[in-house]
């Protein structure tokens, strides 16, 4: 079908096994993507299925017959009769000590960690179990404090330097402007000369925030705002800037009646890719602007608009265009529509034109 | 589109023209991309330095309104070198040899003096186009604003189908819709041709059908197209207009003279989420919905109808259009359902158009989007048209001659303006002007110019300047910039301070009437009593000078 990912030969090149199944893949796979075909978990920290894999968090080992290490499956190409294993004690170990080390150097408690965004790392904590509680290492990664971009702001003691968000600025959106900068414990995310987001080739398209799986990218906005995301609903619709349709979901605080923040839906799953640009994702404070029309107007005999009900406006329409239509002929009158209306709107206002008031001269906006 | 989106990333060669794709359509923009670093070839055809031409095998800067030009030499160097489809050609086109006399005359050296791109450029795209299997053509504005609009598609259709790069996936001619429900409202039958599907409204047998259908003998009298209509709203021939959602202040060219024109309006109602420019001669205002506060669907540029949702309920007494629509038709005694939800505008919409006689809301939210034509409730989704040959019948060759645009440059005027869109903003720019972020990050209007036009005339760059074309003059910063040819300049038409439409043409295309907004003559005029220069801060400029 249209909305997969592009993959459009279902043809096999070769069988593993993983964990005594036998398993299909394709010339190119890595083990992760077969077994995740089939259905078999493997956890992940830096994998995205639109970047190269990184092989950077060590969450993913498997063990692979013939190997004394143990192998990161969302780098470890398939090849026929390759035997994996993905429930050992020797792997689970593994997730669990990935997982301890980790939260060693991040915000420990999983409510005040996703105080935004949902956080991976704490997810998987609490599906896979740790090793303990670790003593807290201290925090070293440098932030950008003076970084005065509107939309992004990155939290250093969240990161766990798994470089998806700078391979995500690098591959996807192709613009380069956030990089891995120091090493070991001090690697963060910076940019050319630590200058703020708005003043580098970034395109705040945001997906950096999407990719992230910890919250250590995060919506300014949303964070002022101050209700995570887990408390907010997701409402599935299309963009209404350009043309291209990308799927979103409006975050929703129902009690206030109000649009928190846009976030893309997964990967694969749409026409979008799991991609937005600075528009869908961030152009979203038209909706509450305290300059929306919120009342009918009519013109008075002293020239000005004053508020109106609806019964009082939609009368003076009808009135006004029918003794148009009576003066001059019904093709005195002409009806422009928007491509920003709904598809039922454009078609009841060609009804309208065309029944209600009998002419042709109807024509949306963009002609193109 | 006669592709998919998703399709683009399998393309191995991609002809972008007229379309700056990464700010217009950023999306779409990643896809080619993605296609470019699996090591598909790109060309870009377009006056200006685009992001996408930094990663292009071939840029074609070309002199504004020469397409047709460069086009036709491309066709010439396929038929030259024999590298046309001669058995897809026979099997499912029509009128070829019209096409081969006339590009006869379009050798890609005499090209060169037209449009200024090395004949040898054109020769390797042409090349590189016509035997490369899966190889896509897309286009937006720049190729359709134009008094040449109809004949530039024409000039690019001649090359797909003399490849034959048509029905196959990733390869086809694709225009990518400027906004997000161009489709969808062409779809819905908001132009004067067509009734909702594409049923011609010239045809008796439609009207009737939509007379028996609504209850109204349907009006044999040809409509207007919104050029036409600026203009018949000028001389008197119109007296009453219906605005929804769209501001014509800001987007129609030749301002000025929309302006006058709505001065002699008897009635004028804008039904609209903003109190818009227009609403200054508005009898009646509406207030709408936006598009978070209401159901319905939209229909992107490859077909795929999605739905939109409500999530937030509309501000004080603001209704959603549909419902306003509904209720003004009712009120004016029309007899009609009583709508309960847009689902049932859908199906009504859908029982009277056969291309969409098999979408419903239902299939909609459980496969997610469907692409038309989808007549069944068991039909699937159309990923790409054309496929196993043209849809119905024959594709058509049209032989095209270049025409030059409705004004070139003169000692008066000597730059040639093009307008466009940047990523920041969205055309009028009601919405995205209310964001504080993307003030911060595009604050205001500005015109790029080439460094050498610049220096002659004592601009410098951050420096207010005026443009000025026969219809007016409009106030803006300068942006001195390689990414414009010489003698060409470029605004953006967001800014309703700077109103770029002043000073556009509204010479229409002859078939569809879509203004010129990519070619007039101008000039600019330094202002000298000025502010402090003002570079803009992360622009592809200072980026990069
Ligand atoms: S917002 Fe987009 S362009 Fe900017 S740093 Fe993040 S991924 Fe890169
Ligand atoms: S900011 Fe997030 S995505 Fe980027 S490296 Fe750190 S944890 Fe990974
Ligand atoms: S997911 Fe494989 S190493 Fe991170």
């Amino acid at each position: 079908m249209s909305q997969n990912n592009g993959h459009a030969s279902q043809s096999s090149d070769g069988f593993i096994v993983v964990d005594g199944n036998e398993l299909s893949f394709r010339e190119g796979e890595t083990v992760l993507q077969a077994a995740q075909r089939a259905g078999i978990e493997i956890p992940t920290l830096c994998y995205d299925e639109r970047l190269t894999p990184a092989g950077a968090c060590r969450m993913c080992l498997v063990e692979v017959e013939g190997s004394r290490l143990m192998q990161p499956s969302c780098a470890y190409k398939a090849s026929p009769g390759l035997v994996v294993r993905t429930q050992t004690p020797r792997v689970e170990r593994n997730r669990q000590f990935i997982l301890s080390l980790h939260l060693a150097d991040n915000v420990q408690d999983r409510d005040e960690a996703e105080d935004n965004n949902p956080s991976r790392l704490h997810a998987l904590a609490e599906d896979y179990g740790t090793l303990g509680a670790w003593p807290r290492v201290e925090r070293q990664r440098q932030e950008r404090p003076e970084d005065t971009n509107p939309f992004i702001e990155f939290r250093a003691d969240r990161c766990i330097a798994c470089s998806l968000c700078t391979r995500y600025c690098d591959q996807v959106e192709a613009v380069s402007a956030i990089t891995l900068a120091g090493r070991g414990a001090h690697t963060t995310i910076s940019t050319a000369d630590r200058l703020s987001l708005t003043d580098t080739t970034c395109e705040l398209c945001g997906g950096c925030i999407d990719v992230c799986p910890t919250g250590a990218m995060t919506e300014k906005q949303a964070l002022a705002y101050g209700k995570p995301e887990r408390e907010l609903e997701k409402v599935r619709t299309t963009c209404n800037f350009c043309g291209v349709g990308c799927q979103l979901d409006l975050n929703v605080d129902r009690q206030a009646n109000r649009v928190v923040k846009v976030t893309s839906p997964p990967p694969g799953t749409t026409v979008n890719d799991g991609n937005l640009c600075v528009k869908g994702r961030f152009a979203n404070d038209f909706v509450h602007h305290e300059e929306r029309l919120t009342d009918p107007l009519i013109r008075g005999e002293d020239g000005q608009l004053h508020p109106a009900t609806w019964d009082e406006a939609l009368d003076r329409v009808v009135q006004g265009l029918q003794g148009v239509a009576e003066r001059h002929g019904d093709d005195a009158l002409a009806f422009i529509s928007s491509s920003r209306c709904t598809g039922e709107e454009n078609y009841l206002f060609q009804k309208m034109a065309r029944a209600a008031f009998r002419t042709q001269n109807v024509h949306q906006c963009a002609a193109t | 589109m006669t592709n998919s989106i998703p399709e683009i990333r399998d393309a191995d060669f991609l002809f972008v023209t007229g379309s700056n794709t990464t700010e217009a359509h950023p999306i779409i923009a990643m896809e080619m991309k993605r296609a470019v670093g699996r090591g598909a070839k790109l060309a870009v055809a377009d006056p200006r330095a685009i992001w996408l031409t930094e990663i292009a095998d071939w840029h074609m800067q070309l002199k504004p309104g020469s397409d047709v030009w460069l086009l036709n030499a491309m066709a010439h160097v396929i038929l030259e070198e024999g590298l046309e489809s001669r058995d897809w050609i026979e099997a499912n086109t029509e009128n070829f040899d019209s096409v081969v006399e006339t590009v006869k005359r379009y050798p890609p050296e005499e090209a060169e003096k037209v449009t200024g791109v090395p004949a040898e450029t054109i020769r390797q795209v042409a090349r590189a186009y016509a035997t490369t299997p899966k190889a896509g053509i897309y286009y937006t504005l720049g190729i359709t604003e134009h008094t040449t609009g109809t004949d530039n598609v024409y000039a690019l259709s001649n090359l797909v189908l003399m490849t034959g790069h048509l029905g196959v996936r990733s390869a086809g001619m694709n225009p990518l819709r400027g906004q997000n429900n161009v489709q969808g409202a062409n779809d819905a039958g908001a132009t004067p041709v067509f009734y909702p599907g594409y049923q011609r409204a010239e045809d008796p047998a439609v009207r009737d059908k939509f007379s028996r259908a609504w209850g109204v003998e349907q009006n044999p009298n040809p409509g207007l197209n919104l050029n036409d209509m600026m203009k018949a709203m000028g001389d008197g021939r119109l007296r009453g207009l219906y605005l929804m959602g769209e501001d014509i202040v800001i987007s129609e060219p030749n301002v000025e003279r929309v302006e006058e024109a709505l001065n002699h309006m008897e009635f004028v109602v804008v039904q609209d989420i903003f109190f818009n420019e227009s609403c200054r001669w508005a009898d009646v205002v509406l207030p709408a919905a936006c598009f978070a506060e209401k159901d319905g669907v939209f229909t992107n540029s490859d077909r795929r109808v999605q739905r939109v949702r409500k999530g937030v309920e509309p501000p004080g007494q603001a209704r959603a259009d549909w419902q306003i629509l509904a209720e003004v038709m009712r009120r004016s005694g029309l007899e009609q359902p009583d709508y309960q939800d847009p689902g049932e505008v859908y199906a009504e919409l859908a029982s009277l158009a056969p291309k969409f006689g098999g979408i419903s809301y239902q299939r909609l939210d459980t496969e997610g989007g469907l692409q038309w034509p989808v007549e069944t409730p068991d039909a699937p989704s159309t990923e790409f048209l054309h496929k196993g040959g043209v849809l119905r019948g024959k594709g058509l060759f049209q032989a095209v001659e270049y025409r030059p645009p409705f004004e070139s440059a003169d000692p008066e005027y000597p730059l040639v303006l093009s307008t466009g869109r940047t990523l920041y903003h969205y055309n009028a720019a009601t919405q995205t002007r209310r964001s504080e972020g993307l003030s911060q990050k595009q604050p205001e209007s500005f015109v790029e110019i080439h460094p050498g036009n610049a220096f002659k005339m004592g601009v410098e760059d951050g420096q207010l300047v005026d443009v000025v074309s026969r219809r007016g003059r409009v106030r803006c910063r300068a942006m001195v910039s390689r990414q414009v040819r010489r003698g060409s300049i470029w605004m953006p038409f967001h800014f309703p301070e700077s109103k770029t439409n002043y000073l556009t043409t509204d010479a229409g295309d002859a078939v569809t009437g879509t203004g010129e907004y990519k070619v007039c003559a101008a000039r600019i005029e330094p202002v000298l009593e000025d502010a402090p220069r003002q570079v803009f801060p992360g622009s592809y400029a200072s980026a990069r000078s």
